[in-house]
C-alpha cells in the first residue's frame, strides 16, 4: 500500500481526468438525443404526419457523424492517459495518490465513451428505419 | 509525516476527549430531544416515518386487493377504490420510495465516510419536518373522503375538471415534499463531494457514494420539471390559467412530459440508492473486493444519463409520431446494457468469493432474482408495438411492482438487515429474517407472477371491479391470497425491528467483517460518531491495515477531540479529498420546526385557496429563515487555524468555491435552473403544437418592457457581483451603496417585466399563450424578490459587522445566486420580447 498522499492541506486546483470530463461522454449523447428527438417532433408536428422523414434523416445523420466524432476526440485524449500516466509501471487505479485518481476517472470516462457510442447508434436506427412522419 | 504506533498513547488523554466529545455531541434529552438535527436522530426518524407511510401504503395496496378478489365485489364504492389506488402509489412513490433513500443516506452517509455529520444537519432536520407535515397532510385527506383520486400521475383533463381538493392536496402537498428531496439532494451531494475524509480520493469512495452523488444529481434534473408542472397545473386549477385546456390553446400532453421527464428518472432515483446497499453488502458477504469497482461506478453513471431518455416511453399511445417513439424505445433499450452490468458485477462478486450465509445476502439474492425478471418485462414493453398491446393493462402493473420489489424493497431490506447494527447496535434475528424473506419472496410472486397473465388477458389498470365471465377470477383470486403472504412476512420483518431487544441481541464491533471504513464504529455507536475522522489509504481500510480500528480508538487520526467544544467535521477538495477545511456544524435547534410549519402553511392554505393566511405564513416562514441564517451560518471563528492532527492545518472559515455554502447553492440553482427550464419548454411546446404561436389575435408584450427589464436587473445583478469584488477590496462603503441601489434597480426591475403583459392587456385565462408569458413572468419576478431579499441580508449584514471583507462568504454565494438569475432573467425576456419578433 502506498502512502504517498499529500498530507499538507491545498486548496489550490487538482490536475488530471475530473468529473466533468468524466460525464463528457454521456453528456454528448443527451444532446444527441434531444436534437434527434426535438428536430423529429417539430418536423413532424409541423409538416403534417404524411410527409417523408428525409431532413430529419439528415439531420440526425449529421448529429450522429458530429456526435461521433466528438467522442472519438475524446477518446483519443484518454487513451493515452494509460501510457502517459504509468508512473508505477500498472495499470492499477485503487491506489490513494492523485495519478491513479486520475487513471481511475480516465478508466471509467473511456467506459463512458463506449457505452455513449452505443447509446447514440442506438439512438440513430429510428431515424434509419422509419421513413414517414407516420 | 506522523505515522502513529511508537509512542504509546495516553490513557487519560484518551478519556478527556471522549469525554469532551461525548459532551459536544449529546443528544438533548427529555422533549428537547426533538431539537435534535444529528444525522443519527434525524435519520432514523426519517426512516420510520417513511416506514410508517409505507405500512399506510400497503394496507391501502391489501384493500386493493380485497376488493379486487373476487368480480363484481362491493367492497369499496368506485371513488373510494379511486382514492385508494391513488393514495397507494402516491404514498408509495413520494413518501416511501424516494424519502427512504434520503432517510438511509442521512442516517449511513456519515458513516460510510467517517464523518462527524452531514454539512448541513439543520437542512436535514428540517427537509425532515416538511416531509412529516407534507405526508400526513396527503395521506390524512383520505380520512375526510378528499384524497386525490386522479392516478398516481394526476392526468388533465380528469385531474383538472376534478371538483373536489383531492388534486389540489397531491398538488400543493407533494410539491412541499419535493422541498425536502432538494434540500436532501443538496445535503448529499455537498456531502460526498466535500465531507469526504483526507485520503479518500474518488477512486476509493465507497460505491454508495458514488451512487448518492449520482442520484442526488439526478433528484436536481427530474424533480424541478414536476415542480414547474405542478406550478402550471395549480395555476391553472386555481385560476383558469388554460395551459392543459384544448379548447383555449392549452394541451394535456404538456402534463405528461413534464410528469414523465420526472417520473422515468424517478424510477432510477429509487433503485439506485437500494442497488448501492447491495454494493456494499455483497463484497462483504463474499469476503472479497467487489468484482470490478470501476464498472459499477461505469454503469451508475450510464445508467443516470440514460434514464433521462425514457419519459416518453410512458405516452407510446398518445398518438406521437413513429419517429419519436423509435428515439424513446432505442434509449429504453440502451439502458438495459448498464443496468445488465451491475447485475454481473454482483454475479461476478459473488461466484469469485466464498459466501457466507445470511439474511442480507438471502434478500439480495432474492432481489436479483425479482429485478431480472422484471427488467426483462421492462425490455418488452420498451418495444412500442408491444407496449400498444399491454399498455394500461395488468402487466405493466405487473412489471412495475417486480422492477420496484426487486430493484427497491428487497435491497433495502437487505441494507436493512446489515446497517441495523450501526443504527442501533443491534442486530436483527436471522430466525425471523428467514421466516419474513420467504414469506415476502413467496406472497410477492404468487400475487403479482399472474399479473402478466391478467393483463395480457385484457384486464386493466384503475378498475375497481369486473365482470365475472371474463376468466380474470382465478387469476385474481390467487394476486390477493398473495399480497396477504407477503404482508405477513413484512409484519414479521416489522415486528423484529420493534421487538425489545435484549443482550443476546447485542451486536459486537463490525459484526459481519466488512472491510469499509463505517465498520470501525463502536458497538454500539456513539452520539458523536466517529471517534476521529480517519484516514483512508485503500478501498477495504479494516481489511488491509489490522491495526486500523486500534488506530481509530486510540484517536490517532484527525480530529479526535473537541477543545473548543464546538461541533466539528473536515471538508476536503473534491477528486483527491485533501484537507480543506475545518467545518463547524449546526447543533439542535427549533427554528427549523418553524420554518417547515410555516412553510407548510403556505401549502396547506394554499389548497383550500386561504389567500391571506397563505401570504402570512410565507412571510412567517420568510422570516424564520433569515433568523435561521443570520444566527447560525457563516459564524466568525475565534481563531483563522486549527490543527486537526496528523499534523495538518487548515483554516476555520472558507468562502467561495471552497466553501459548503457556495456548493449548496450551486447545487439549488441548478435545480431550479431545471424548473424554469420546464417552464421554458412549455412555451416552446406551445409553439411546436400550434400553426400559429404566438398568436396574431392575442397581444404580447411587446420588446420595450422586457428590454426594459433585462437592463435594469441585469445593472442589479452587475452591482451585486460588484458589490463582492469592493466588499472584499475593502471598500466597504463603495459595496454597501451597490447594495442599496442593486435592490432598487431589482424593484424597478419587476415592474418593467409585468409592464410588458400588463400594458398590453394579456389575460392568462384566456388563451395558453399570455398564461405561459405570464408564468415566466411570474417565475422570473417571484426569484428577484428572493434575489433583492438576499441583497439587503447582505447589506444588513456589512453594517452589522458579519460580512466583512475577511469573512465574505454571505456574498460570495448571493452573486452566485445573481448569476443563475441573471441567466433566468435573459432568457425570460428573450423569450417573451424576443420570440414574437421572430416567430
Amino acid at each position: 500500500m502506498r502512502t504517498e498522499d499529500h498530507q499538507q492541506p491545498e486548496t489550490g486546483h487538482e490536475t488530471g481526468t475530473d468529473l466533468w470530463r468524466v460525464i463528457a461522454a454521456p453528456s454528448i449523447w443527451a444532446v444527441h438525443f434531444l436534437v434527434c428527438y426535438v428536430v423529429g417532433a417539430v418536423y413532424c408536428e409541423k409538416a403534417g404526419r404524411s410527409v417523408t422523414l428525409l431532413p430529419v434523416q439528415w439531420i440526425v445523420g449529421f448529429a450522429t457523424a458530429v456526435a461521433l466524432a466528438l467522442v472519438a476526440l475524446l477518446i483519443r485524449s484518454l487513451w493515452k492517459v494509460r501510457g502517459r500516466s504509468v508512473a508505477t509501471q500498472n495499470y492499477s487505479f485503487s491506489g490513494n495518490i492523485p495519478q491513479e485518481r486520475h487513471r481511475f476517472l480516465s478508466h471509467v470516462a473511456l467506459m463512458l465513451c463506449a457505452l455513449s457510442i452505443a447509446a447514440i447508434v442506438f439512438g440513430t436506427i429510428p431515424a434509419v428505419i422509419l421513413e414517414t412522419c407516420r | 509525516m506522523t505515522e502513529p504506533g511508537p509512542q504509546p498513547i495516553d490513557e487519560d488523554l484518551k478519556a478527556e476527549q471522549e469525554r469532551r466529545l461525548a459532551e459536544v455531541w449529546a443528544t438533548p434529552r427529555g422533549w428537547r430531544y426533538w431539537s435534535a438535527v444529528n444525522n443519527s436522530e434525524v435519520g432514523i426518524w426519517y426512516m420510520m416515518t417513511a416506514f410508517g407511510f409505507m405500512l399506510f401504503a400497503g394496507v391501502l395496496g391489501l384493500l386493493i386487493r380485497v376488493q379486487l378478489a373476487v368480480p363484481e365485489n362491493d367492497f369499496l364504492s368506485a371513488d373510494t377504490y379511486n382514492q385508494v389506488f391513488t393514495l397507494h402509489g402516491t404514498a408509495m412513490m413520494f413518501l416511501f420510495a424516494v424519502p427512504i433513500f434520503e432517510a438511509v443516506a442521512i442516517l449511513l452517509l456519515p458513516a460510510l465516510l467517517g464523518a462527524r455529520d452531514l454539512p448541513f444537519p439543520r437542512l436535514s432536520a428540517f427537509g425532515y419536518w416538511c416531509f412529516l407535515i407534507g405526508g400526513v397532510f396527503v395521506c390524512g385527506s383520505i380520512f375526510f373522503d378528499a384524497a386525490p383520486s386522479g392516478g398516481w400521475f394526476m392526468y388533465p383533463p380528469l385531474s383538472t375538471r376534478d371538483g373536489g381538493i383531492g388534486a389540489d392536496i397531491w398538488l400543493l402537498g407533494l410539491s412541499f415534499i419535493e422541498v425536502a428531496s432538494i434540500a436532501a439532494a443538496v445535503e448529499l451531494i455537498v456531502g460526498v463531494l466535500k465531507c469526504r475524509p483526507p485520503g479518500m480520493h474518488l477512486n476509493l469512495t465507497p460505491l454508495y457514494g458514488w451512487y448518492v452523488l449520482i442520484v442526488g444529481a439526478m433528484i436536481l434534473f427530474a424533480f424541478p420539471p414536476l415542480i414547474a408542472g405542478d406550478l402550471l397545473f395549480e395555476l391553472e386549477r386555481a385560476f383558469d390559467w388554460p395551459f392543459f385546456d384544448v379548447s383555449r390553446g392549452g394541451d394535456p400532453l404538456l402534463w405528461q412530459h413534464l410528469f414523465w421527464i420526472f417520473g422515468h428518472p424517478e424510477v432510477y432515483i429509487v433503485f439506485l440508492p437500494s442497488i448501492a446497499m447491495l454494493a456494499m453488502l455483497v463484497p462483504t458477504f463474499a469476503q472479497r473486493p467487489i468484482a470490478g469497482y470501476s464498472w459499477i461506478v461505469l454503469s451508475a453513471i450510464g445508467t443516470g444519463f440514460i434514464s433521462f431518455g425514457l419519459w416518453v416511453h410512458h405516452m407510446f399511445t398518445t398518438g406521437l409520431p413513429s419517429i419519436s417513439l423509435g428515439f424513446f424505445s432505442a434509449a429504453s433499450e440502451a439502458v438495459a446494457i448498464p443496468t445488465g452490468i451491475q447485475i454481473f458485477v454482483f454475479i461476478a462478486t459473488i461466484m469469485l468469493g466464498k459466501v457466507v450465509r445470511s439474511v442480507p445476502m438471502l434478500y439480495a439474492l432474492g432481489a436479483l432474482a425479482i429485478f431480472v425478471a422484471g427488467g426483462l418485462t421492462g425490455v418488452m414493453v420498451a418495444v412500442a408495438p408491444f407496449d400498444f398491446q399491454a399498455h394500461d393493462s395488468y402487466f405493466v402493473v405487473a412489471h412495475l411492482h417486480y422492477t420496484l420489489f426487486g430493484g427497491m424493497l428487497f435491497p433495502l431490506v437487505a441494507g436493512l438487515y446489515y446497517y441495523f447494527p450501526i443504527a442501533t447496535g443491534y442486530m436483527l434475528s436471522h430466525r425471523l429474517g428467514i421466516w419474513s424473506f420467504w414469506l415476502m419472496f413467496a406472497g410477492f410472486n404468487i400475487a403479482f407472477l399472474p399479473m402478466h397473465l391478467t393483463g395480457l388477458l385484457g384486464m386493466p389498470r384503475r378498475v375497481f371491479t369486473y365482470a365475472a365471465d371474463l376468466g380474470w377470477n382465478e387469476l385474481n383470486m390467487t394476486s390477493s391470497v398473495g399480497a396477504f403472504i407477503f404482508a405477513a412476512g413484512f409484519l414479521v420483518f416489522v415486528y423484529d425491528v420493534l421487538r425489545p431487544k435484549g443482550e443476546r441481541d447485542r451486536a459486537k464491533r463490525n459484526p459481519w467483517n466488512g472491510g469499509t471504513v463505517e465498520w470501525v464504529l463502536n458497538m454500539p455507536p456513539e452520539p458523536w460518531g466517529a471517534r476521529c475522522v480517519p484516514k483512508i489509504e485503500s478501498r477495504y481500510p479494516l481489511w488491509d491495515d489490522p491495526d486500523y480500528i486500534r488506530k481509530y480508538d486510540e484517536g490517532r487520526f484527525y480530529l479526535p477531540d473537541a477543545v473548543e467544544g464546538k461541533r466539528e467535521t473536515i471538508t476536503t477538495t473534491v477528486l483527491d479529498a485533501k484537507p480543506v477545511q475545518c467545518l463547524r456544524v449546526a447543533g439542535p435547534t427549533w427554528i427549523t420546526h418553524v420554518a417547515a410549519a410555516t412553510l407548510a402553511g403556505v401549502f396547506i392554505f394554499a389548497t383550500f385557496h386561504w389567500w391571506q393566511l397563505t401570504i402570512l405564513s410565507g412571510a412567517a416562514s420568510l422570516a424564520a429563515v433569515l433568523y435561521w441564517l443570520w444566527t447560525g451560518t457563516a459564524r466568525h471563528p475565534e481563531k483563522d487555524e486549527k490543527d486537526i492532527g496528523l499534523g495538518v492545518t487548515v483554516p476555520l472559515y472558507v468562502s467561495g468555491s471552497s466553501s459548503t455554502g457556495w456548493w449548496a447553492m450551486f447545487i439549488t440553482m441548478t435545480g431550479d435552473l431545471t424548473a424554469f427550464l420546464g417552464l421554458v419548454f412549455g412555451y416552446f411546446f406551445f409553439w411546436t403544437i400550434h400553426p400559429d404561436f404566438p398568436p396574431a389575435e392575442i397581444p404580447g408584450p411587446g420588446w420595450i418592457w422586457p428590454l426594459t427589464a433585462f437592463l435594469l436587473l441585469g445593472a442589479s445583478w452587475a452591482l451585486t457581483i460588484g458589490a463582492r469584488s469592493w466588499n472584499r477590496a475593502g471598500r466597504r462603503l463603495a459595496a454597501r451603496l451597490a447594495l442599496v441601489a442593486g435592490p432598487l434597480l431589482a424593484v424597478a426591475g419587476i415592474a418593467a417585466l409585468a409592464a410588458g403583459p400588463y400594458s398590453h392587456n394579456m389575460d392568462p385565462t384566456l388563451h395558453s399563450y399570455p398564461a405561459i408569458v405570464w408564468a415566466l413572468v411570474l417565475w422570473a419576478g417571484a426569484h428577484t424578490a428572493a434575489g433583492i431579499v438576499m441583497q439587503l441580508y447582505c447589506l444588513a449584514g456589512s453594517l452589522a459587522g458579519k460580512l466583512t471583507p475577511k469573512y465574505d462568504a454571505d456574498i460570495c454565494n448571493v452573486t452566485l445566486y445573481w448569476h443563475f438569475h441573471g441567466f433566468t432573467i435573459l432568457v425570460t425576456t428573450l423569450i417573451i420580447g424576443g420570440f414574437p419578433l421572430v416567430s
